[in-house]
């Protein structure tokens, strides 16, 4: 009976650790065949971290290689809301106001949000990141990222543009060529601890793609020269905008583009759009006197004149269908090398009538006016020409002197340099080279020939009366000292909204190369209402003056450095 | 024997479970080490590029120029006005001719701001 009853004892505690295992058993299948991916996952999220990767920016150059854009390491505060105790996030909003540039509603409202990840401050400095560590706060940490800055200021600003917060080009060439600089980001899974602090140890991870390099043809050196000279006409004359733009006439490469008003790059939140406008592509104005340049070309290409046939310049008034012609000042018979030099309207007017409408026409778009020249920036316009079959009986007299044209500052500084390069007319361009990390060329833009518009002989030629008028007509502002130069001024009257000519707001222009026996530089500078004075060869001519003689005189120091340098490698 | 069989594969599977164990601590402990070291590498080359920024901005025409300009005029200088250092043997030399090389019409029109110094050979 004893027996029996131990054995019965024994047989339940049997079954019940038979039972307990079984129940175990089916447990564990249960959690390995149904559960399995839930927990898997459960587990993944506390050991693994996913962490996006950041590409570093790509860097913009001058011809040069010196840098005009750095990546600087920013560091960002996040907040962990739900982590924070109460007490922990009224001292936040009570100190951090103090340390960064935020409000304490703005606070308040962040860390109200039931999250795990909410950003408080982006891209602060290192001495608030010093100074929001002291408060050794637990639930606030910080990202390291990285924040674009322009160690040139307003240097070029319009054309190297800016990122934004999330080194996404806004503006110019960080906004164009975007898809070159940003680069692709990567990513990792790293492990985490048992304090869910990230180990440098991963489990997959993809690298990022940084951004390529642009090598801009923008030389700093000219850049500098011509915005500092644009600046002074600029405050000068009080005028409500300027453009410039320095140009080698051979290959068309801008070597400086720069205008007033501008903006410092690193202060880009607070900047209006006429700011940030490119003008010299973007503003289409009438040119007045510089477009004679066109007409002239066309008459001695045309063979309808020679530099010595005269001209009556009816003595300052000259009538064309219902509209009164006038110089600035009275002239008789001029030669048309004259005409040219004192930038006679009527002169010109009766040069065109020589051609006709048609040949004005051809020339004005053989030129490179009334299209797109295909500048590698963003927002280039066309301009603006009619057709002859659209033109007045007064056109006549407007055209062929700048006036019932619409043209840009690029197409100005490209228009001239047709004559400084032998007639041919060269796609303008500012990207140089699209090189990746390692420093391999990845994209490199040749000089390209548009097409040639006039004969060397024609070029020539025009060469010479350009230079007369600036040794002795109108442009004498424009003589540089040491060597010779060749230009035009011209002074536009602006449009009022009734369209009619203003008679106190116009444009002062001038364009020229130098040195005119072997240019150099062709350059354009054009001032937008300026006073009190007014004239092309008063506001601008001097701007030209001033840049082409330290320009050139800087390229060719550059040049025979170069030349040294190459000596020097030989001779070792 | 087959006790011993038993134990001996016992002590065998323990050293390689130890030794896994160690393996995995030690990775663990050279993670946090590397992680340390790449901490205080970053931070140099965060100094480093704020440094590069900070001498880029100094030494950029635009700091210059707007501290010059205010009290004199700021040009390129010409071919003739430029000091050469041509590397000889003996390093880098100085070469006197390209510094004096000023052309006649200079000379005559030039106007000097400034007395210039000579030295005297004793």
């Amino acid at each position: 009976m004893y027996i029996s009853n131990y054995r019965r004892k024994a047989e339940a505690v049997f079954l019940f650790f038979l039972a307990f295992l079984i129940f175990c058993i089916a447990r564990l299948l249960y959690i390995q065949f149904f559960n399995s991916t839930y927990l898997s996952g459960i587990a993944r999220k506390q050991h693994n971290l996913f962490v996006e990767l950041e590409p570093v920016r790509g860097v913009i150059y001058d011809c040069n290689l010196k840098p005009q854009t750095l990546n600087l390491p920013a560091p960002s505060l996040y907040a962990s809301p739900n982590t924070i105790k109460d007490s922990d996030k009224e001292r936040i909003i009570a100190a951090l106001p103090g340390i960064l540039n935020v409000d304490q509603d703005y606070l308040r409202g962040r860390l109200a949000r039931k999250k795990y990840f909410v950003w408080l401050a982006r891209k602060i400095t290192p001495q608030e990141e010093a100074a929001v560590k002291k408060l050794n706060i637990k639930g606030l940490g910080f990202l390291r990222e990285t924040k674009r800055s322009y160690p040139n200021t307003y240097l070029a600003s319009q054309i190297i543009g800016f990122a934004g917060l999330d080194n996404t080009g806004l503006e110019g060439i960080e906004l164009y060529l975007d898809k070159y600089l940003k680069g692709a980001p990567g990513w990792a899974i790293f492990l985490r601890d048992a304090r869910q602090k990230k180990l440098d140890i991963w489990e997959k991870m993809v690298l990022p793609r940084d951004g390529n390099d642009i090598v801009l043809t923008i030389d700093q050196v000219i850049q500098y020269i011509a915005e500092r000279e644009l600046d002074k006409a600029f405050k000068t004359y009080h005028a409500k905008g300027a453009s410039i733009v320095v140009m080698d006439p051979h290959t068309g490469k801008i070597l400086a583009l720069a205008n007033r008003p501008t903006y410092d790059l690193n202060e880009h939140s607070n900047v209006s759009k006429d700011q940030t406008r490119d003008r010299a592509i973007c503003d289409l104005f009438e040119p007045g006197s510089v477009f004679k340049i066109v007409t002239a070309s066309a008459a001695l290409e045309e063979k309808r004149v020679g530099e010595e046939d005269k001209f009556f310049c009816e003595n300052g008034s000259y009538r064309v269908a219902n509209h009164t012609l006038h110089d600035h000042k009275p002239h008789g018979w001029l030669t048309f090398r004259e005409v040219i030099e004192e930038s006679s309207n009527i002169g010109t007017t009766k040069v065109a009538q020589l051609l006709g409408p048609n040949t004005v026409y051809k020339y004005v778009r053989l030129f490179g006016f009334g299209s797109k020249l295909g500048i590698d920036l963003p927002g280039e316009i066309s301009g603006m020409i009619k057709e002859p079959r659209f033109w007045s009986k007064t056109s006549i007299g407007a055209v062929p002197i700048g006036q019932e044209v619409g043209v840009t500052a690029l197409q100005l500084v490209s228009a001239i340099s047709v004559i400084a390069n032998g007639g041919q007319l060269m796609r303008p361009f500012v990207i140089e080279e699209i090189r990746d990390k390692q420093g391999k060329v990845i994209k490199r833009t040749s000089p390209v020939l548009i097409r040639k518009v006039i004969s060397l002989e024609t070029a020539s030629r025009m060469t010479k009366i350009l230079t007369g008028a600036v040794e002795e007509g109108t442009g004498r502002m424009a003589q540089v000292p040491g060597f010779t130069a060749a230009g035009k001024t011209g002074t536009a009257q602006k449009l009022e909204p009734n369209g009619a000519y203003s008679h106190n707001k116009f444009v002062a222009s001038f364009i020229g190369f130098a040195p005119a026996e072997d240019p150099l530089v062709a350059i354009v500078v054009s001032v937008d209402e300026p006073h009190p004075y007014y004239f092309g060869g008063v506001v601008a001519a001097p701007v030209f003056k001033n840049v082409a003689a330290d320009v050139v005189r800087y390229l060719k120091t550059k040049q025979s450095l170069a030349e040294d340098l190459n000596a020097n490698r030989r001779a070792r | 024997m087959k006790l011993n069989k038993f134990l001996s594969m016992i002590v065998c599977v323990t050293l390689f479970s130890l030794l896994y164990v160690y393996q995995q601590t030690e990775i663990l402990r050279l993670a946090y080490s590397e992680q340390r070291q790449y901490a205080v590498f970053q931070k140099l080359l965060d100094r480093n590029s704020i440094l590069r920024y900070n001498i880029e901005k100094n030494c950029s025409l635009v700091n210059i120029g707007g501290s010059v300009s205010n009290s004199s005029d700021f040009q390129m200088p010409d071919k003739y006005q430029l000091a050469r250092l041509v590397p000889s043997k003996e390093g880098v030399t100085f070469t006197q001719g390209a510094a004096n090389k000023e052309t006649l019409l200079a000379r005559i029109f030039g106007i000097k701001r400034q007395a210039e110094a000579r030295t005297i050979n004793p």
